[in-house]
């Protein structure tokens, strides 16, 4: 009993969000069985305000509000670098790519990112491209997927102290019940209405600091001169508050780059535009995603510097080593029952979103674009298997989350550097240059990949100078270069005028 | 605090009014 009168505002938020998420779900479920452009691009029919939220959801995880929140902690307000290049490179994505792809989606009939490459660069090489590019979203989203169950099971754990193992298969069973009932429509609305609350609580998390010291001013009198130490044991004394005293702006770029630029390639992201309804609502979500998620970047990405001021010199020296949990101890600090069960159902929010959107990028990617290109099966049976693919996927992603390997986050840092400069190239030269051909695609991919691999594993770490380069930076534009030179130097390969035509709308 | 440090808090909302204005003076096409 004492557990429940401990604990009962947090579980209450807990289940009335569950329940919510499980609804959509389930309400979808028809709707979304019809067909396959239902279940995998709710058939281009959702608003604008919808797909803002959902694309900012989707985009920002526990990773972000746990991950990221934290690691300014240990490098400072300058963090917030991140947010700048996020929001950047978020503002791009729907600029150059949303409207051209929500053009050409429709036209070619695509309905996931593989078959995009396919239906765009038409030839039997194009069918190799986009069977390679459902092999790495199966590969990368495999640690992404892990890192963020793991998340959720550490807030449940440190919140309402249930077993990690309890935790972690709560979180994986939910998300995946409602995106195999209501595919992408479920998706979508459940990341929109999560949207919501992690807009809300980022705000709320940003003013529980200064509310606990009682304002700005005093927050900025005790963090601009600190006697809290840095990991190396060195006084930080005003590092918090000075730029690149903390950190190293090339790491920061590097960072910021490799997860921002997520943002322009990588395939949970790029779908949101697929199913957009019409102009006014691309034009609509072109305005507020940016907005949503930079103001939350805004409230979140500087946050662990300021907790700073709620910490003693004891608290801050274990934090320093431990920053995943500096947003567990603010809420522990605040120790407002009513402020820890909206965080924490804002925490989930984060992690749902995005484990949802890529469950069912992961199940339209083996069912349409691996088994159905191997073999080709009636269509009725695909979302079925789509279905049954996703289950096993996520129970795939749970036994990995009981037993995580070491270097999660760094691991799905290197995922998102691989998607930017394998798939990037690809599809801007799909969406603009109609000279781009299949071999330029093709070759792109590959040299982006292996200069992912051989600048972190062979250069990276045994040449001083180039530690803080992340991979991010060579193998995109060494792609990016692969692209237009073999594309030029193939321009016999590509496609038919008449099937240009259709695809640039002349 | 120094401007650089500052600069990203003042600059995500630089940068989502300059692309607000962008937007709203653009065509839009979809279909």
């Amino acid at each position: 009993m004492e557990y429940f009168s401990e604990h009962y505002v947090t579980i209450l938020f807990t289940i009335i969000y569950v329940v919510g998420c499980l609804y959509i779900g389930w309400y979808f479920k028809k709707k979304a069985s019809q067909g396959i452009e239902g279940y995998y691009v709710a058939k281009r029919e959702i608003p604008g305000w919808v797909i803002s939220l959902a694309f900012f959801s989707t985009s920002a995880s526990t990773n972000t509000y746990i991950g990221q929140a934290g690691k300014s902690f240990e490098y400072g307000l300058s963090w917030a670098w991140m947010g700048f290049i996020w929001t950047f490179f978020c503002i791009i994505s729907w600029q150059l790519l949303g409207p051209k792809m929500r053009f050409q989606t429709a036209r070619l009939k695509s309905f996931t990112i593989p078959d995009y490459f396919h239906l765009r660069y038409k030839s039997n090489l194009a069918k190799s491209i986009r069977v390679l590019s459902a092999f790495i979203i199966l590969f990368a989203t495999l640690w992404y997927m892990v890192g963020i169950a793991k998340g959720c099971a550490h807030v449940l754990a440190s919140v309402l102290d249930i077993p990690y193992e309890y935790g972690a298969f709560a979180i994986i069973a939910i998300t995946c019940a409602y995106t195999i009932w209501g595919g992408m429509y479920s998706v979508l609305w459940t990341d929109a209405i999560q949207g919501i609350i992690m807009f809300f609580v980022a705000i709320l998390m940003l003013a529980i600091p200064f509310m606990f010291v009682g304002g700005v001013e005093n927050m900025m009198d005790i963090i601009g001169s600190t006697d809290h130490l840095t990991k190396t044991g060195e006084p930080m004394r005003s590092g918090l508050v000075t730029f690149g005293e903390l950190v190293s702006f090339l790491y920061i770029l590097g960072i910021g780059l490799a997860i921002g630029m997520k943002q322009i390639s990588e395939p949970k992201n790029l779908i949101r535009f697929y199913s957009v309804n019409n102009a006014k609502s691309m034009r609509f979500a072109m305005i507020w995603t940016p907005v949503f998620l930079g103001i939350s970047l805004v409230c979140v990405m500087g946050l662990g510097a300021l907790v700073h001021g709620m910490a003693s010199t004891d608290e801050a020296a274990y934090l320093i080593h431990n920053t995943d949990e500096v947003v567990g101890f603010m809420l522990d600090k605040f120790d407002n029952k009513l402020v820890s069960g909206i965080c924490v159902a804002g925490l989930f929010a984060a992690g749902m979103s995005s484990l949802a959107s890529v469950i069912i990028i992961v199940g339209t990617a083996f069912v349409k674009d691996i088994w159905h290109v191997a073999k080709p099966m009636p269509e009725g049976k695909i979302i079925p298997r789509t279905k049954w693919f996703m289950a096993i996927y996520c129970l795939f992603v749970y036994i990995l989350t009981l037993y995580p390997m070491a270097g999660i986050v760094e691991l799905t840092a290197f995922a998102g550097a691989v998607f930017a400069a394998s798939f990037f190239p690809s599809i801007f030269g799909g969406l603009y240059l109609k000279w781009g051909t299949d071999l330029g695609a093709m070759a792109s991919m590959i040299v982006g990949m292996v200069t992912n691999v051989v600048w972190r594993f062979v250069f990276r770490f045994n040449y001083e100078p180039l530690k803080d380069v992340h991979e991010i930076i060579p193998a995109f534009i060494i792609a990016m270069l692969t692209y237009i030179l073999v594309s030029i130097l193939s321009k016999s390969r590509k496609p038919d005028t008449e099937h240009l035509d259709l695809v640039f709308g002349n | 605090m120094d401007f650089l440090t500052l600069f990203p808090y003042i600059g995500i909302l630089v940068l989502v009014v300059i692309n607000t204005i962008l937007v709203l003076n653009r065509k839009i096409t979809v279909d």
